[in-house]
């Protein structure tokens, strides 16, 4: 019942698609200047096709259906309502028919506020995101269709992966989505600005809040991903560098480049070419990433499916999109060079995007590398945290010092005011003597970082209270962005250096020293919930110089469907440190291995990452 | 104020010292998250209880008592596993255009900053 109604659902999608496709063809050469009411109507029936055709799947992963083997594979009667729910995005199939969703949603929203805007741009630009929109059906309905039926249907289904049932799981997929697929309103909008001939600073007001919008969800998507691997894997990380993690990162860093050189092309209507190129590239890489992870090509920690035919599906869309776009580029950009410039405020921007492009260069090699060397040299090998490490945050030195000096740039004859930048200077260099009194070793890079993040806080932290002073809130966006961005790395440095991990192997009532610390495993706990058993530990930690005691309490969970065990650590977050820590059995040993982290300045961390993602949001507001 | 600036630098290079002395437990540490656990999803053995990462944790402590160094260890382990055992690929010819692209771009971008900061100056 639900399979019928579904498919026929994906078909009239399809219809409505085909017919949108059709109609605006039509009217490019129609008289009028406004697009038909018809292409409106259509929009709508699509967006109601596609949104009906999502709730079905949910109803049917709430009722748990199991006569669809999407449901059957990935859901179970036991499991709460919330993860039922949650778990209709947790697998290929239905990830896909999100996609689809958010991508018919951005069409119609894209068409709605895009009234003012000439109208063969408009009927481009819906043409090509049309087009994006047909290939992800056919790819939804010929490989990976969400409502295939199993004959006869199975009483119970398998379950959901237990790592995955996690609120911050939740909720990532559908933010990160926004993000990756917000990207092909841009990446359509660039081949019809190409193939409409739009004038620059038309294209940039056309464009500007979508890529901001995307930014936003795509920055606090990658934020509840990290937040989920830091709660959830247990390792006491939040960035591993996994090729799951680097295919969110690549189209964030054409984002962020876009949403600075978008200024540029805004205000002096320069950079058009290259704006275009970034649009076009955003979305490319969303696909190129999808690919990567969907295929199969590279092990990760979450690598969905491993199905060579999706692979290969998605590869020719992937192609398909960089031919046609790389070509309709060639065909109709006007060259504009990138003229001569002194130090004013377009080459700061400028120098934001060549970084932006060096660290998407530079992950992109790292994530593919692998694949290069075993087919051309028969050899595997790892590109791991160490390499991006190295290569990566000299540059980051640098780029912190030109984002702190970017923002007192004009845009034409600059003056910096050398005394108070000299006295900031001076101000972050105590400032990390007195990191370097209070937590003794530093190394010289590290020492670096600090200064120059200090250097970028101050001197955003002065622009957010001058602007406040002159009531200019408006304008308060980018200082908060950077403000955001010069504590995230402050924090991440300090706890990349200052992090202490301790690991001992402890039997119930056993007392181990930790250097500073008492550690006290007091009892062992046995429960039920409702589709799990857990083991819980009862841990007391004491720190003899601060004189406090933690009471913390870890989990082994033993989950029936499907049957697996997941180590659940335990988590206590003061103002300055998270105390963490996961206990796993050791076989044929009444033992247990305990982990036990001191992670310094970790809510603060996630902080800078909120206050970095709240100016994105701010700059929705920006009124000219 | 120049003054200034250059006795805070000293100062901020004097707090360095401390790292020269590594000891063993850090330079430990620093090989095992270097270190893939062949056995798990995507973790050092620094993060791995496994059978698999206490066994090569405590070679690479045997190994480090032994007065092996960090590169001697990596071959060792390498020669093993082969090269998807460490997280760090090495500089040889498979990995050399890994290594070098980016500082390639690098300073392609400085030349490329340089040369029109330069045609710039003369136009004026």
């Amino acid at each position: 019942m639900i399979s019928i109604f579904g498919n026929s659902l994906i078909i009239l999608i399809l219809l409505s698609t085909l017919s949108i496709i059709y109609f605006s063809f039509n009217s490019i050469t129609s008289l009028g200047i406004n697009i038909s009411k018809k292409i409106y109507h259509l929009s709508l029936l699509q967006v109601t096709f596609v949104v009906t055709c999502l709730l079905t799947l949910i109803v049917g992963f709430i009722i748990s259906d199991f006569s669809l083997t999407t449901v059957f594979e990935n859901s179970h009667t036991q499991k709460p309502l919330i993860y039922k729910i949650a778990g209709t995005w947790g697998n290929h199939e239905g990830s896909l028919l999100l996609w689809i969703t958010l991508m018919v949603f951005f069409n119609f929203l894209f068409l709605v506020y895009g009234k003012k805007y000439e109208k063969k741009f408009m009927l481009f630009s819906l043409i090509s995101q049309n087009f994006l929109i047909l290939s992800f059906i056919l790819f939804l309905f010929f490989t990976s269709n969400p409502f295939l039926l199993i004959n006869p249907a199975p009483i119970e289904g398998l379950g959901l992966n237990p790592i995955l049932q996690d609120p911050a799981l939740a909720i990532h997929p559908p933010l990160l989505y926004i993000g990756f697929v917000g990207s092909s309103i841009y990446f359509s909008s660039a081949i019809g600005a190409l193939i409409s001939n739009l004038p620059a600073k038309e294209f940039a007001a056309s464009i500007k809040n979508w890529v901001i919008f995307t930014w936003f969800f795509q920055t606090l998507g990658i934020f509840a991903g990290s937040v989920w691997a830091y709660y959830e894997l247990g390792w006491g990380g939040f960035w591993f560098w996994d090729p799951v993690e680097n295919a969110s990162l690549l189209p964030w860093f054409c984002m962020t480049a876009l949403m600075h050189s978008i200024i540029v092309l805004e205000k002096k209507g320069q950079l058009y070419s290259w704006v275009l190129i970034l649009c076009l590239m955003t979305f490319v890489l969303t696909i190129a990433g999808t690919f990567l992870v969907r295929s199969g090509i590279l092990n990760s920690v979450h690598t969905f499916a491993n199905d060579p035919t999706r692979g290969l599906y998605i590869l020719i869309i992937l192609l398909l999109a960089c031919l046609v776009s790389f070509f309709i580029f060639i065909k109709h950009s006007r060259g504009n060079s990138i003229q001569g410039y002194n130090l004013d405020r377009g080459t700061f921007i400028l120098s934001n995007n060549w970084f932006m492009i060096f660290y998407l260069v530079t992950v992109f090699l790292g994530t593919v590398y692998p694949i290069f060397t075993e087919v051309i040299f028969n050899t595997k090998i790892s590109v791991g945290p160490p390499f991006y490490n190295t290569v990566i945050i000299p540059f980051v030195i640098v780029f912190l010092i030109l984002m702190s000096l970017g923002p007192e740039s004009k845009w034409i004859k600059t003056k910096f005011p050398i005394r108070k930048l000299l006295t900031i200077l001076i101000l972050s260099f105590v400032l990390n003597l007195i990191i370097s009194v209070i937590f003794k070793s530093t190394s010289l890079i590290s020492n670096l970082i600090f200064i120059t993040s200090f250097f970028l806080i101050i001197m955003s932290f002065l622009d957010v209270i001058k602007l406040i002073q002159l009531n200019k809130i408006t304008l308060i966006s980018r200082s908060v962005s950077h403000l955001g961005f010069g504590l995230l790395i402050l924090f991440i440095g300090l706890n990349h250096n200052f992090s202490k991990e301790y690991d001992v192997n402890i039997k119930t009532g056993e007392i181990k020293k930790l250097n500073n610390f008492d550690l006290k495993f007091k009892d062992l706990k046995l429960t039920n919930s409702q589709n799990y058993k857990s083991i819980i530990g009862n841990f007391e930690l004491k720190d003899n110089d601060k004189n406090f005691i933690k009471e913390l309490k870890p989990e082994i969970r033993i989950y029936q469907n499907p049957e697996t065990l997941t180590y659940e650590a335990s988590i206590k977050s003061t103002i300055f440190n998270d105390y963490y820590l996961t206990m796993s059995n050791l076989q044929n040993s009444e033992y247990y291995n305990v982990k036990v982290q001191v992670k310094p300045f970790m809510s603060w961390l996630w902080l800078s990452v909120l206050i970095m993602s709240l100016g994105g949001f701010l700059r929705l507001f920006y009124k000219r | 104020m120049k003054k200034i600036i250059f006795y805070l630098l000293i100062l901020n290079l004097l707090s360095l010292n401390s790292v020269m002395s590594q000891n063993f437990s850090q330079l430990e540490i620093k090989i095992f998250k270097n270190i893939r656990c062949l056995v798990c999803q995507g973790q050092s053995i620094a993060d791995s209880n496994s059978d698999f990462a206490q066994t090569i944790k405590s070679v690479v402590s045997d190994k480090i008592s032994q007065g092996k160094n960090e590169k001697e260890i990596y071959n060792f382990l390498s020669s093993k596993y082969g090269d998807w055992i460490v997280y760090k690929p090495s500089l040889n010819i498979p990995n050399l255009m890994l290594w070098v692209i980016p500082y390639l771009f690098v300073i392609f971008g400085v030349m490329f900053f340089l040369k029109n900061l330069r045609k710039k100056r003369q136009n004026k």
